[in-house]
């Protein structure tokens, strides 16, 4: 696992209405995280940390600077090829799960590979093992509804990892849980990770939850501050 | 509260400009596919009317014959009723403009003399001169311009087998006094048009004035007394109502076909006011957390609504009155087939066709918003600040709502079995009951067949199951597309079948290698003769094995006029002519050579209860006649009624008469064609329409083609409205699953992958309407068949499948819905995975 999984150069990313400028979201950020590690990154609400997460996942563009996945510049790609990178290489978890409650567990897990065009039986099958390593095997069938939150999450992870991807972002995966949940669904989020080899970034206010990274960054007004 | 209402309003409508087009857009096409029908029906009806009202607007009272031609001592007669102060004749016929297509005049011979009221475009003394001009003739303004003629212009016109060449002497602009009357109205001394056109001894019509203080009534009924059973006096009133009444079958049934339309443009009201009031269930939960009462946020939103009816109300007139324009030929012509009047040939906007769309519109708007805004309205300001899971609830009822629609056709259907077969409008109720429930039942069929949908991948199939889970939404989309498609499959079966049959009963009943009639007879019917010596010359044609001579005619049996053919009955072989009802045409045959007996045509034999053994009053010039009846035949010539009796029998009851038709049968290894280039060199220049087997039966089915085509109108409306509905649900599916659309961008899908599945959404819902339609459409289609034809027509028409004509129409279905959802399609590819919100999915 050579190179950096994802870097930010003096990213600044602005929000305007009208030409002003309303709200600085991030202010000259740079990093790197090396592929394989765990960065947590905590911060008050409205202090830029979904603005990060959504730069790093091509979700949203920066106003200024460079956003790096595997070495490619996302600023720099048009809307479809950052798709095309979010869908081949990226992993997104939600706090609140985003499960599609018209589609089974097992097809949950399996959209963004239909989303891919995979429609293999390694897909399903990946499916099939992900659910396993997460307990819910069993309930591959069962409408997303009937699970409870902890089992949700569970279930979103799989989704964002059926795809392999080598980063694996996460906004506040336990923000929505109650303890013991929290801490299940992140030790699996860090051992799933692992098991895949996917660089984890993940986003949380739980000062306990984000001790358990290799690092942890702290972010405040756009400003991010990297130890 | 104005300001609430007004900011609301400007609020509501710059957040969805597209959408409030669309709702528009939805009413108005309801709106105009009503107006369009009554648009064309007044004034189809008005041009009857004003056909009778231009020469006859001044009479007290009419005498019109119950036999083809009354004889001329009715004049004097009348006069010499007390009361009656002026009478005069008329002669009216219809005569085909040689040199042009399909022009025919409606000609009135009148006394020139007689106290008329006729606008003149000439002074008295020019008139004095037209008795002594043979030829002369009054044309109005518009006829004149149209074929280019002024004063002293000649033209040919064609009456039966004879032409006559009349002079324009003198222009008459009849809309001065009737705007809706026919510009093809001709004026000529009656003495003149009985010469020219060879019109036997008689006239069709007197009219009379009143002396000042008699009794239009008490005139009336010694009028009848006096003038025997042979005619009938009548009011302008009676008049009109008769002529309202010749028409109330084809008016009734269109308009509610048209009315479907409208039906579903409330529908496409409801589903977008309820879209719209999820939007904003937070404003009025603040509105009323703020004081505001629940009659106030209901007339808010019915005031919002209101605004948008009388939008579409006024967009929808313009749209009615173009659609009823480009379609006025069409109805032209099934009035001229059907009912032999004159077309429409100009369209008036009488004043009630605003107050009409105006209710339309307006009402079809608040009829389809009331339970939302009701609903609303009537929450607690809590749950309106809460999240409204509008289409769980739409869930959990489906099932409820699915047992209600099947109640309802239950209870029609019991109530048909009931008290059916007596109430003539029972049909329309099963066809309410059908489309009142169709809706109510998609709900759930919907959740049952996305719920089936296993999707493998992010398409079409998975663009379908996702119609499952707004059901709030997508049930009106595909109730409005089911209710389209009933109506389309509905008429479509209806005239397939009716085609079908009339095939058939064009093979079984036609067998004549040569058809000669006259080339007014079309229009004309009675008046259109063939000359005896004519007739005698045909039927000795070499290689003529028999001929079958026709005398049709118009009859009167008690308040029905209906259509009276002599044929040779018993001619050799020609018992495939009368396809019977019910019981053996030889036996029937025998008995109308023997005992003068008839055979009644279906249609009538509905309408007057009447069956074979009955016996059939007809006016004759000796007074009222029964004549027995031996049978009863298929017939689909004359939705008012017929009869067919032997020719002898005619001549016996009615006297002599020409003929109007002959079928020339041909000895075996004669070829048709020459026998018809035979007939069209020996009888050069006389205005003939000759036609071979094939020919004939061609021109029966283009008839009957054109007849229908006003059909195609409605179809159009019921397909442009399933397109708008398709587009506005996937306008406000786009709106309402931002967050899930947000969701697929932020896993990978790129924007072509949600156009696609969008586009799989619009496709899924015509298919999914085309699934519920289907069976609604057959279901109406039977209804119109079986019932409501029967009631009002009387024809049987056997149930067959078009199936050429299904599959292009949900081909076409198919291909609107997918139109319909590019717009839609291409907004929601452009929602970009930043709109992943928090708690939307």
């Amino acid at each position: 696992m050579d190179g950096a999984a994802l870097e930010f150069r003096n990213v600044t990313k602005r929000y305007e209405r009208d030409g002003d400028a309303v709200l600085d979201a991030l202010r000259g950020v740079s990093f790197t995280v090396p592929a394989g590690r765990k960065v947590a990154i905590t911060g008050r609400s409205g202090s830029g940390k979904s603005t990060l997460l959504h730069l790093a996942a091509g979700i949203d563009t920066p106003t200024a600077g460079e956003v790096l996945v595997a070495g490619r510049d996302l600023a720099r790609m048009g809307e479809a090829e950052r798709t095309r990178v979010r869908r081949d290489g990226i992993g997104l978890v939600f706090q609140f799960f985003h499960l599609l409650p018209h589609l089974s567990v097992r097809d949950n897990v399996l959209l963004p590979a239909w989303i891919a065009g995979d429609r293999s039986r390694d897909a399903a099958r990946r499916a099939e093992d992900l659910l396993g390593r997460v307990d819910l095997a069993s309930r591959a069938s069962d409408a997303v509804g009937k699970l409870s939150g902890g089992e949700m999450q569970r279930v979103a992870l799989c989704r964002a990892l059926l795809r392999r991807p080598r980063l694996l972002l996460a906004d506040e995966p336990t923000g929505n849980l109650d303890d013991d949940n929290s801490r299940a669904v992140m030790e699996l989020l860090r051992r799933l990770a692992d098991e895949e080899g996917s660089t984890l970034i993940y986003v949380t206010h739980s000062r306990e939850l984000a001790a358990t990274a290799d690092e942890t960054w702290r972010i405040g007004s756009g400003v991010l501050e990297v130890p | 509260m104005i300001p609430v209402f007004v900011a609301g309003l400007i609020a509501h409508f710059r957040a969805g400009r597209t959408l409030f087009v669309l709702t528009v857009l939805s009413v108005a096409l309801g709106v105009a596919s009503v107006l369009s029908i009554q648009i064309l029906n007044a004034n189809a009806l008005g041009a009857f009317e004003g056909g009778l009202d231009a020469v006859s607007g001044e009479a007290d009272l009419t005498v019109l014959g119950k036999i083809p031609l009354m004889p001329s001592r009715v004049v004097p007669e009348a006069l010499e009723v007390s009361g009656v102060e002026a009478a005069w004749p008329l002669l009216r016929v219809v005569a085909k403009l040689e040199g042009r297509e399909g022009v025919y005049l409606d000609i009135v011979g009148i006394d020139l003399v007689a106290p008329l009221r006729v606008p003149w475009d000439a002074s008295p003394a020019d008139l004095g001169a037209a008795l002594g001009r043979p030829g002369w003739a009054a044309v109005t303004p518009a006829l004149a311009r149209e074929m280019g003629w002024r004063v002293g212009s000649a033209f040919e016109v064609s009456s039966g087998s004879r032409r006559a060449r009349l002079t324009v002497g003198a222009l008459v602009d009849f809309r001065r006094l009737t705007p809706l009357s026919s510009p093809r109205l001709v004026v000529m001394d009656i003495a003149q048009a009985q010469d020219a056109l060879a019109i036997p001894e008689g006239i069709h019509q007197v009219d009379l004035t009143l002396a000042r203080g008699a009794q239009r009534d008490d005139v009336a009924r010694t009028l009848s007394r006096r003038l025997g059973a042979s005619v009938r006096v009548v009011t302008p009133e009676q008049r009109r109502r008769q002529a309202a009444s010749l028409l109330s079958a084809f008016r009734l049934n269109l308009t509610a076909l048209s009315l479907i339309s409208l039906f579903v443009g409330g529908f496409l009201v409801h589903a977008s006011t309820q879209a719209a009031l999820v939007r904003r269930r937070r404003e009025f939960g603040l509105l009323r957390s703020l004081g505001m009462t629940p009659r106030q946020v209901l007339w808010i939103i019915l005031g919002e609504v209101a605004i948008l009816g009388l939008l579409g109300t006024a967009l929808g007139l313009p749209i009615g009155w173009w659609a009823a324009k480009a379609n006025v030929k069409a109805v032209s012509a099934t009035l001229t087939n059907l009912y032999l009047l004159e077309g429409v040939e100009t369209l008036r906007l009488p004043a009630w066709i605003f107050v009409l769309a105006a209710a339309a519109g307006l009402g079809g708007a608040l009829a389809g918003a009331l339970l939302p805004a009701l609903d609303m309205s009537r929450k607690d300001t809590r749950a309106l600040l809460a999240g409204l899971a509008i289409h769980e609830r739409m869930g959990r009822a489906s099932g409820v709502l699915f047992s209600a629609g099947w109640a309802i056709l239950g209870a029609a259907a019991l109530a048909f079995l009931a008290v059916g077969r007596e109430v003539r409008s029972a049909g329309f109720w099963i066809a309410v009951a059908l489309i009142v429930a169709l809706p109510l039942m998609t709900p759930w069929v919907l959740k049952r067949l996305c719920g089936w949908i296993r999707p493998r991948g992010f398409d079409l199939a998975y663009g379908v199951k996702t119609l499952g889970v707004k059901l709030g939404t997508t049930s009106f989309a595909v109730a409005a597309v089911g209710v389209a498609v009933t109506m389309l499959v509905g008429i479509t079966l209806m005239v397939g079948s009716f085609r079908k049959t009339l095939e058939v009963w064009i093979g079984s009943t036609i067998r004549t290698d040569v058809y000669v009639t006259s080339e007014s007879w079309r229009r004309a019917r009675e008046t259109a003769t063939l000359d005896d010596d004519l007739v005698a010359v045909l039927v000795r044609l070499p290689g003529v094995r028999a001929a079958d001579r026709l005398r049709q005619t118009s009859a009167w049996t008690g308040s029905r006029r209906i259509s009276l053919i002599g044929r040779d009955a018993g001619l050799p072989g020609g018992e495939g002519r009368f396809p019977l009802v019910s019981g053996g045409r030889a036996d029937a045959i025998r008995r109308m050579v023997e005992e003068g007996a008839v055979l009644i045509g279906e249609p009538l034999a509905r309408k007057e209860r009447l069956r074979r053994g009955d016996r059939l009053r007809l006016a004759t010039p000796r007074g009222e006649a029964e004549f027995p009846i031996a049978g009863v035949y298929y017939d689909y010539s004359d939705e008012n009624g017929s009869a067919v009796m032997d020719l002898a029998a005619m001549e016996k009851a009615f006297g002599r008469g020409r003929m109007t038709n002959v079928d020339l049968y041909l000895d075996p290894g004669t070829d048709p064609h020459a026998t018809m280039d035979a007939i069209r060199a020996r009888f050069r220049g006389v205005p003939l329409e000759i036609l071979d087997q094939r020919g004939l039966r061609e021109e029966i089915l283009a008839i009957f083609d054109q007849t229908f085509a006003v059909t195609r109108l409605l179809q159009g409306m019921a397909l442009l409205i399933a397109a708008c509905g398709i587009t506005l649900t996937l306008l406000v599916l786009a709106r309402e699953r931002v967050a899930e659309l947000a969701l697929y961008r932020a896993l990978g899908a790129g924007r072509l992958q949600i156009f696609r599945v969008f586009l799989g959404e619009g496709v899924g819902m015509a298919l999914l309407g085309l699934v519920l339609g289907a069976p609604g459409g057959a279901a109406l289609a039977m209804i119109l068949i079986f019932v409501i034809n029967r009631a009002y027509f009387g024809w049987t028409i056997s149930p067959s499948v078009p199936v050429w004509a299904l599959a292009a129409q949900a081909s076409a279905m198919l291909a609107a819905a997918a139109i319909a959802s590019v717009y839609p399609a291409v907004r929601a590819s452009r929602t970009p995975a930043s709109e992943l919100s928090r708690d939307d999915l």
